[in-house]
Parts: structure tokens; sequence; C-alpha cells
């Protein structure tokens, strides 16, 4: 028994059936997290290695070439990219999107280990890192302090790193600019030497009085006690009474006599700040896999209990949260998918005039959405922009098989038939058909899951989902529709008069959708028929005029008036500021240059809620500091502006305004302005790079292309990779000098970093913590090159000696980091496109920039950053769209069984493009990839009105009815259901397009690509198809008839006597 | 013999119980076209419905009801489509 009549004969199981599904997709739909896109892991691998004392030109050829070589076989590597410091090098392979990275972790393992045996000998062992999303913040809150600033250091890490950290799933809590307690000891230089005493000895001292010692045990008579010597610090007073020395005189020397005790916070190194107020970091991750919206909401609410327990001055303000913006953009996609599902019900009820008959189609929506979200419980996916995207595509889709069923059940139910018969051998006639129609969806989609890359990433749940989902509405469409459509339907109403009449109880009776409704449809649908009776006596005006239009859609192309892009910046209310100094600026000069800028910037945006700065470098260290590059003369900000529609000016205007800020302050050499988007790829730029061997000539090269680009009209933030040599202190020990006077360079240098950068001598112990007690140079004393040369080095014999005497003092600039990109040198020139697009920068960029330079043998340029990953994903869209193409051809042509029939339906693609270039231009957009998406989409949407008016046409012509005749019958009766398709589709995503919602910049041109090709198309298929069938099979039905004649000559006989002559005649044709 | 439109089967067997003629033989899925009118029922793409036919054995005062249940049957819906056509039976065993 066919599916469709089980499902009729059986109303309760199907029904019952359909609940189960609802029910596991419920179940499902509550358990999916939510996250900004599917599940990626980053495809990036660090391979670090140490060599200590090695100049960053020897780290380039012992180590980093070395790495570089090895690792250049790793599968599927993309670039390969490397950082040679001073002591360090830092390889990164940049992979391919998707690819698996336990095993090319694995890979690069082994190849580290082969080449591990040709490091120099003193080089530690590398170091593999892989970036992965755990690596990345999630949130940043920013806690500040008045009073209590002194002693924020403590309450965070008592008690609120350790109470953050019961939360599930929440990763690594780092505290940035927290301000640790230390105890300085200050020394006078002139006082140590006026004493003859060294600074070690009063570190000695210092050291020496700061102890707990166990002096064994003391046995009593009944018992017996261990001793200990305790005499560890209680307060830091304590250290200033305590004596270093005595003079000759018999004087006793204090500390306090020659030095400042100051129980205080460490010197200024890293400066945070939140709106001008002293501020303290916290930089929230999460564990792989954790869901980011729940870890905040936990940290969120954790951090509000944990507020009232704190003093009343200290304040956590947020800097940013990720999940906000990820909440926001589900939310506003979510409405999205209801507004649409809303705009198709109403659609269908216009159309069908009819409410059980729009309850039995708007049933197969929720139903066919809901096994979405069975699909992305089972492929451990997520609610994410792409899965509600493709809802919200899918959902126009939907409808259209129920609709087709529907619709030949309506009409046999209309000639009187009993809607359980009518809906059995209703659906019999059409279900093949519908389902030969999702084919074509199908070989739409499905190759989107074969794609590979980032677009791969992004576009594989995409391909799935409106598979499944289509698949599933066809489903419903011939067990479910039937079945409701046997149940709700009601047969006919007539009744038999006295006289044994049939008498129709709703003839004569017209509803008001009748008289209004209906009457329009109907004269659109003659306006349709007589406007197409037109063109199909004058074909090849109306093809040239289609032409016509055709050629003048393309114009803005041409024109250049398109631009692309790679995905659309968003707007998140969030701006990251970078700003350069010139390079040595001391730390409080930066912080100077900081204030200023804050307060301009609040000045000039009065919108801005929260500025966080941070400045300067911990010295400690940490992983966490290798991907940050802070410096003492760079500036960080973090600007957070209310949503976007809560205020006038958009962030790329305001980023604007700071630029032109920026760039009046002389002391900045540079600045960056960029608009924190929340996707992946980073940031939106243009990177203009050059290899080369020769620093100087790269420098120089470097400069010019900035120049250069700088002038370009729609080029803002444009930087150079390279760092500028930073200006450092060399001490050049006379060896001989030193020797005779019992040093080395050794002993000296610790000498130095004594007393500039203090000598550690133990901790004060207090309340559990320990602090550091550093015993230093009084700061006057060590702030200049002639207080450097003028330092006392004690000698062996017990003297001193000032550091003038055994070494030389000079300036010297050291070399940058040495970057290197497929094994050459190289340097990058950033531009970010401000009003215009990333494809016309890279183009200007390409033809104004590049020819000016005078490049020498054996260097070259090549434009890269994002442009290079738009033109690659570009690319595979292309060879996509191709495939497409080809798929659909493939159906189609099976479905018609004919070569010709889809050919002409194609013919309707190219002005799907008209439709989107002229939407494009007319909303001043860029093509980027989600616009390209929306493309390869419509060439399956496009088709399938095609498909309906030349099916119909054919029926038509099989009947037996005249060419021209069939073809106006049919775009008369198919005129509805293409309406109707076409509308569900278009009002489905205008949600989408008109959405302004956070995050909407992403997926708004994915709709205004769709609803432009859309409606453009299906009004051209309306004439174009029609008129092109006419053109092609004008002389095909006659050559029909006539090879039939042909073909069966035995009816020519003529049959001359009653022999059975005729027969044989006959069997031989 | 009774050739009616699948949609009419319902409607045909009732009819053939209100008669109280109880044998029949049932042909589902049969093709056919009309002289007078009539669609073509041929279960192709152009002429996707089929037709069922029915063959009973009935005695012959039994033929006039059948018919004009028939035609009743005819007018209630004339686009669905029902035909019957009677011949004798010569023997039967």
């Amino acid at each position: 028994m066919a599916i469709y009549k089980s499902a009729i004969e059986k109303p309760v199981t199907t029904v019952l059936i359909f609940v189960a599904v609802i029910v596991i997709g419920v179940f499902s739909f509550l358990r999916l997290p939510i996250d900004q896109f599917p599940e990626m892991d980053p495809p990036y691998i660090t391979v670090m290695t140490t060599y200590p004392g090695a100049a960053a030109s020897e780290m380039e050829t012992n180590v980093t070439k070395i790495m570089e070589n090895a690792l250049t076989s790793v599968d599927h590597l993309k670039h390969i990219t490397s950082q040679s410091k001073d002591n360090i090098s830092v390889v990164t392979l940049e992979l391919e999107w998707g690819s698996n990275m336990d095993e090319a972790v694995n890979d690069v393992r082994s190849f580290v280990d082969m080449a591990a045996n040709n490091l120099p000998d003193n080089c530690a062992k590398p170091v593999i890192f892989k970036l992965s999303t755990s690596s990345m913040p999630i949130c940043q809150y920013s806690i500040t302090a008045d009073e209590t600033y002194a002693g924020l250091d403590k309450i965070l890490n008592d008690e609120v790193v350790p109470q953050l950290n019961h939360i599930d799933g929440i990763g690594n809590i780092s505290l940035s600019g927290a301000p640790d307690r230390y105890v300085y000891v200050n020394i006078d230089q002139q006082k140590l030497d006026a004493y003859g005493i060294t600074l070690e000895q009063v570190g000695q001292v210092v050291t020496a009085n700061n102890l707990n010692l166990s002096s064994g045990t003391i046995k009593m008579p009944q018992e017996q006690y261990q001793m200990q010597v305790r005499s560890e610090y209680i307060e830091s007073s304590e250290i200033e009474n305590l004596m270093v020395t005595m003079t000759p005189q018999g004087q006793q020397v204090f500390i306090r006599d020659i030095a400042t005790v100051k129980d205080t916070i460490k010197d200024l190194s890293l400066d945070e700040k939140t709106n001008g107020r002293e501020a303290v970091r916290l930089i929230i991750a999460k564990q792989t896999g954790a869901n980011t919206v729940q870890v905040c909401r936990d940290v969120r609410k954790e951090l509000a209990q944990i507020q009232k327990q704190l003093p009343t001055d200290v304040k956590i303000e947020k800097i940013y949260d990720s999940s906000e913006n990820i909440q926001n953009s589900i939310n506003s996609l979510e409405e999205s998918v209801l507004y649409a599902l809303l705009f198709v019900v109403l659609v269908v009820l216009f159309f069908l005039g009819k409410w059980r008959a729009t309850i039995i189609i708007g049933v197969t929506i929720p139903i066919a959405l809901i096994v979405a979200f069975i699909y992305l419980g089972v492929a451990d996916s997520s609610l994410n922009i792409i899965s509600l995207c493709s809802l919200t595509i899918a959902i126009g889709m939907v409808v259209d098989d129920a609709i087709v069923v529907l619709e030949n059940i309506t009409r046999h139910v209309e000639r009187g038939e009993d809607p359980h018969e009518a809906a059995i051998y209703a659906t019999n006639e059409v279900w093949v058909s519908v389902i030969a129609t999702t084919l074509v969806l199908v070989a739409v989609f499905v190759p989107l899951t074969m794609l590979s890359g980032f677009a791969g990433i992004m576009f594989h749940e995409l391909g799935w989902i409106v598979t499944v989902v289509c698949c599933t509405s066809t489903l419903v469409a011939i067990t479910l529709t039937p079945m409701l459509c046997s149940k709700l339907l009601k047969a006919k109403q007539v009744h038999v008069d006295e006289q044994g009449n049939l008498v129709d109880d709703e003839a004569g009776k017209r509803s008001l959708y009748e008289r209004t409704v209906v009457r329009m449809l109907d004269k659109i649908d003659d306006v349709y028929a007589r406007s197409l009776g037109w063109c199909l006596r004058h074909k090849t005006i109306t093809l040239l005029i289609l032409l016509a239009l055709f050629g003048a859609s393309l114009m803005p192309v041409f024109m250049g008036k398109i631009g692309t892009d790679f995905m659309q910046e968003q707007d998140n209310g969030r701006l990251s500021v970078t700003i350069k100094l010139q390079r040595g600026t001391r730390i409080e000069e930066t912080l100077k240059t900081a204030r200023k800028l804050e307060a301009r910037f609040v000045a000039l945006v009065p919108e801005i809620q929260l500025i966080n700065t941070s400045a300067g470098s911990n010295d400690d260290a940490t992983i966490a500091a290798l991907f940050s590059s802070t410096m003492n003369n760079k500036i960080q900000m973090t600007i957070r502006l209310p949503k976007k529609w809560e205020r006038d000016r958009d962030i790329w205007t305001i980023a604007e305004i700071l630029r032109q800020e920026m760039a009046a302050y002389p002391e900045i050499n540079e600045y960056q302005c960029a608009v924190s988007s929340g996707g992946p790829g980073g940031g939106n730029t243009v990177d203009l790079e050059i290899y080369g061997y020769d620093f100087d000539k790269t420098s120089q090269m470097a400069e010019q292309c900035r120049q250069l680009i700088s002038q370009l009209p729609g080029a803002r933030d444009v930087n150079i990779s390279r760092e500028d040599d930073r200006p450092d202190i060399k001490i050049t020990v006379d060896k001989e000098k030193a020797s005779r006077l019992g040093l080395s360079s050794a002993t000296i240098s610790t000498y130095l970093r004594n007393r500039v950068a203090g000598m550690a001598c133990g901790y004060l112990k207090d309340d559990g913590s320990e602090y550091d007690i550093v015993v230093r140079l009084n700061e006057e004393d060590r702030n200049s090159i002639s207080d450097v040369l003028n330092l006392s080095i004690p000698t062996a014999m017990g003297k001193t000696v000032k550091l003038s005497e055994v070494a030389e003092v000079g300036e010297y600039w050291a070399p940058p980091t040495i970057e290197r990109k497929a094994r050459q040198r190289i340097v990058t020139v950033k531009a970010t496109p401000y009003n215009t697009t990333l494809g016309e920068l890279a183009e200007a960029i390409q033809t104004q920039v590049v020819p000016q330079l005078d490049i020498p043998v054996g260097y070259s340029t090549h434009i890269g950053g994002n442009y290079e990953t738009q033109q690659d994903t570009f690319k595979d869209m292309i060879l996509l769209f191709a495939l497409i193409v080809l798929l659909v051809y493939i159906t189609m042509a099976s479905q018609f069984e004919s070569l010709r029939m889809p050919g002409i339906i194609m013919f309707a693609v190219p002005f799907a493009f008209s439709g989107v270039i002229m939407a494009l231009w007319l909303t001043h957009r860029s093509l980027d990839m989600i616009g390209a998406l929306g493309l390869v989409l419509l060439v399956g949407i496009v088709v399938k009105n095609g498909i309906v008016l030349v099916d119909y046409i054919n029926l038509m012509r099989e009947r037996g009815y005249e060419l021209n005749e069939a073809i106006q019958m049919s775009g008369r009766s198919r005129l509805r259901p293409v309406l109707m398709t076409a509308f569900t589709t278009i009002l489905g995503m205008v949600p989408m397009a008109v959405s302004s919602g956070e995050g909407a910049e992403m997926w708004q041109p994915l709709g205004i690509v769709v609803i432009g090709g859309l409606t453009v198309s299906t009004f051209l298929t309306l004439y174009i198809v029609p008129v092109l069938y006419g053109v092609m099979s004008r002389h095909g039905d006659r050559d029909k008839q006539e090879a039939l004649r042909k073909k069966f000559i035995f009816m020519q006989l003529k049959v001359k006597d009653k022999e059975p002559k005729a027969d044989t005649e006959k069997s031989k044709a | 013999m009774i050739v009616f439109n699948q949609a009419n089967t319902g409607r045909v067997e009732y009819m053939l119980d209100v008669l109280g003629i109880k044998g029949f033989t049932f042909f589902e899925q049969v093709q056919g076209r009309g002289t007078n009118g009539g669609e073509p029922r041929r279960g192709t793409h152009a002429w996707p419905e089929m037709n069922s036919c029915v063959i009973t054995v009935v005695d012959d005062d039994k033929v006039p009801a059948l018919l004009e249940s028939v035609q009743k049957l005819d007018m209630r819906n004339r686009e669905v489509g029902v035909r019957a056509f009677v011949w004798n039976i010569e023997a039967t065993v």
C-alpha cells in the first residue's frame, strides 16, 4: 500500500507519529546550546622555540628556517608564518579551515621531533601550541576601586576568582593590571657610598632577619618541645629598624638612615584604567566545548552575588560580554523566523482564502522546522546564526509541496468527490512530481555540504538543514497533508430538492473573499493571459526587450557600482583602539597621552559608556603575553557604546571621528580603530605583503606603500607590521679592567640588576599571602645614563668602583622582530576599508599603489589578508555554482525526459542575477560571502517556478491543445501557484532583510539577494519561459505527428482484395 | 459491467449494497477513454486519473434499477465519471 494511502487509512498512527516527532524535536530544541557560529576550531598551530642569547637574525637562520623547512610538509598547510625575536622563534602554521586539528598537531609534533636534531645545542625543546577557542576570552569585566584599590589584588584572588571557578565550563580566569603589594627598600646611592656599604649587604640583612627556623628539640624531665626561631616580619616597618653595619666610629647604621621602606603596590608597568579610574581587568575564557552563552550567564549571576560581599567602593563593570551579542543575534533571528512563519501563513490564506486549507498547510511548517532541531541535536550542533538563517530560507519552501497536494485534493473535492477518496486519488496523481521538485532542491543544497575551507564550515550546516527540512516537508506533504485533508476538508454542500434535482447549496452565495480577492486575482490572471498572448505573437520583440533589460541590469557591475566584501562588519557597539607612540616612550608619558585621549574621546563621542585603557606591559611574561603585545609605548583601548538602536550615529562614523582625532596628535606614530566583529577570520583588512630579504629596502618600500595607501580615499588605519627599531642601552664591559678588579661580566650584570630592577629579599607574609620585598636604589639614582655610569659596584677586594670605570654605556638600536611568511622575510601593510568595500580597496591598491612601487629583483608583493580569503571563498562559490547548475540540469532533464526543457527553464537564472544586481545597487550593498550564498540558492528557487510552468504547458500539449493556446492556458492557470510560491519565499526573507537587530548586518545581504533575485526572476520567468517554449517547440509537435505517420505506415496501405496479404504487410510495419 | 473513476469506488460499493447485489468481480486500475466526452483515464502524466471496473452478474429484473442508480451517480458529479454496460451471460458454472 502506498505511503499516502496508509496515512489516510490510519489517521491515528499518522498523527501520533508526527506528535512523537514534535516531542523529540521540542526536547532537542530545549537542549540545544546557543552559539554564534557552528563549532569550528581555529586552524592555527604555533611552534615556539627558545634559544637563550641568540639575536633575532641568528634565531632566523639557526632555528626558524630549520623549523619552517621541516613544517612545510604538514598536511593541509595553507600558510606558514614566523617571527624571530631575540631569544625566541615562533612559527605559526595556518591550516585549511575544517582540518582535523588533533591529527595536525600529531603531524606537527613528529616533524618538530625530526627537526629538533638539527637545532643548535643550547636550544630548548620546541613547544607546540594549538590555538583553541578556549584560549580566547569570552567576556571581560573591569573592576574599579578607590580606597581599597591597593588591596584589590587580594580581594580578587581570595574572593572573586575562587567563586567564579565553581562555574561549570569556565576556563582560565586571568587578571590584568591587578595591583601587587610590594615592599620596596629604596636606598640612596650617596649614603651607601658614604657609609661604604653595598646594596647587597643591605639585602642580606633584610633577608637574614626574616626567617623561621627549627633549632632542635628541648627535652625537659617530663616533656619535650620543638624549638623554633620565629622572626619573620609581621609588618614592613620592622625592616626600617634593622641595623646594617657599624661605622668605624661605633655609630650604628640602620636601614632607616640610608633608605626608605615603602609598603606599597608594584611600580607601574601595566596600567589599567576604566573611565579614568584605576581598574583591574578580569578576563574570562571558557573550556573547549563549553557553551559561551551559558558560561557568560553564570558569570553574570555569580558576579552580581559577589558584588554584594565586596567593599562598597569596588565596582564591577562589563567591558564586553560576547554572549550578549550572540544572544541578541539569535533572538533577532528567532524573531525573523517567527515573522517569516506568519507571513507565509498569511500569503497562503490570501491565495487560498480558506482557513481550513491554511491550517493544513501551516501545520507543515512547524513540523519541518522541528525536524531541523532534531538534526541539530543529533549532529551535536547549536542554535547559531547559520542554522537559524537556514530555517528562514527553508520556511518559504516547505509549504510548496503541501500546497501542490492540497490544491489537487481541493480540485477533486470541488468536483463533488468525497474528501476521503479525493485525498487518496488526488495524492496519487501528484506525489511523484512533488518528490521530483524536492529532488531539484536537494540538488542545490547537498553540494553545499561538500564545500571545503572556511565556506565549508559556514555552509555545511546550511546545506544539511535545508535538505532535511525540504525532505521532511515532502514527507509531510504526502502523508499528513492528505490525511488532514481527508478529515478537515468538507465535501461540497449539496442536497436533492423535491423534483429530484441536485442543488448546489453554495451556488450563488459568494463570500467577501470571493467578491474581493478572487475577483482581483481573476483580473490579474486576465491581464497576464492577454499580455502573454501578445508576447507569444511578438516573440522576437519580447526576447529583444528582455535581453536589453538583462543587459541594462548588468550596467552597475560594469560601472563598478557593486563592490565585494568578505563578510559585513557588524555594529556590536564595541571599538578597539590601538595606539603606538614613539618607541621607547616612557610608560608614564604614554599614560599622559592616554588620559588626554580618553578625555577627548568622551567629549567627541558622548555616547561612550565605558573606556577601558591598558598601557604598558606586564613584566612577568606569561603565555598570554605572547599573544598580546602591549608595550610601554602602546595604548590599547576597548570602547563600549550603547546598542546600535540606542544611538544615532553608527559605529563606523564614530570610529572615523576617533581616527581624525588621533591623526591630530604628533606623538602618535600609528593608530588603529577597529570595529570588533564577533565573527571569525579577524578584522576586515586588505594586507599588502612585501617579500624581500633586505630590511632597509623592505622597510622603505613599506613606508612608501603606507604613504600611497593612506592617500587612497577609502583606506583607513594603514599600519606596517614591522616594529620600529627599539632604542636600548647597551653596557660593554671592559674585560681586562673588570678582571683586574676581580669582576666578571656575569657579576657585573647581577649587580646592575640588583641596583636597577631590585634585589629580591624574601617575602613579607600576611594573612597567608606572600609579598615580595625588593631592595633597590632610589629612582633618581638610576633614571639617566649618567646615573647608570655612576652606579657603585662592589669589587672582590671589598671596595667599590663606579660602573664607568669598568664598562662603557652606549645607546643602540635593537633590530626588529623578523617576520617571515612562506619562508621569506615579509613586511605587511594593512589597510581597513572605510565607506568602500574590501574588493574595491584591494583593487585600488593593486592598480594604483603597486605599479608606483619600485620593486627590485628578488622582491615581490602580494595582496593577502581577508581579501585573499574572500577570493578563495568566491572561487569555491563559483565552482559550487557550476556544480549546482549541472546537478539541477540533470535532475530536471530526467524529470522532463528532455534536454531542451531544462534549458528553457534555466534561462530564468540570469534574470535572477539582474534582480540581485539591481537590489544590491539600490540598497548600496556589496556582494559578500553570505550574498554569494544567496546567489547559489537562487538557482534552486528560481528554477522551481519554471518547472511548475513548463510542466503544465507540457501537460496541456499532451492533452492535445494548440501550442499557443496551451501556453496561454497554462500561464493563466499556473500564475497563482507561481506567485504563491514566490511570495512565500520572498516574504519569508523580508524579516531577514529588514531586521535591524544586533548582527543583522551579517545576514541582511542574503535576504536582499534572494528577494531581489526572486522578485525580478519571477516576473520575467512568467514571460521568458513561455515565449522560449513557444520558440523552441514551434515545429516540434507538427513534426511529432509527421514522425508517427512515418512510423506507422501500415495505415497508408490500400487493401486491394480479401487475401490476408494486408496482414503480412502490417506485421512487417 | 460498471466502469467508474476510482474516486467513485465508495459510492459504487454502497450502491451495490443498497440494491442487494452481493456478488461482483472488481478490477482495480483500469484505463479507458470516453467516446462522448469523458476525459481519458490513463494514469499518465497528461491524464493521471485511473478507473476501476466492477463486473457483476445480476438477475434481469435488477438491471433497470442498477442502470438507474448508475445514472443517478453520474448526475451527482458528472466530471468524476461512471458508465455501465449490460450484456448477457450465456452460461456459468
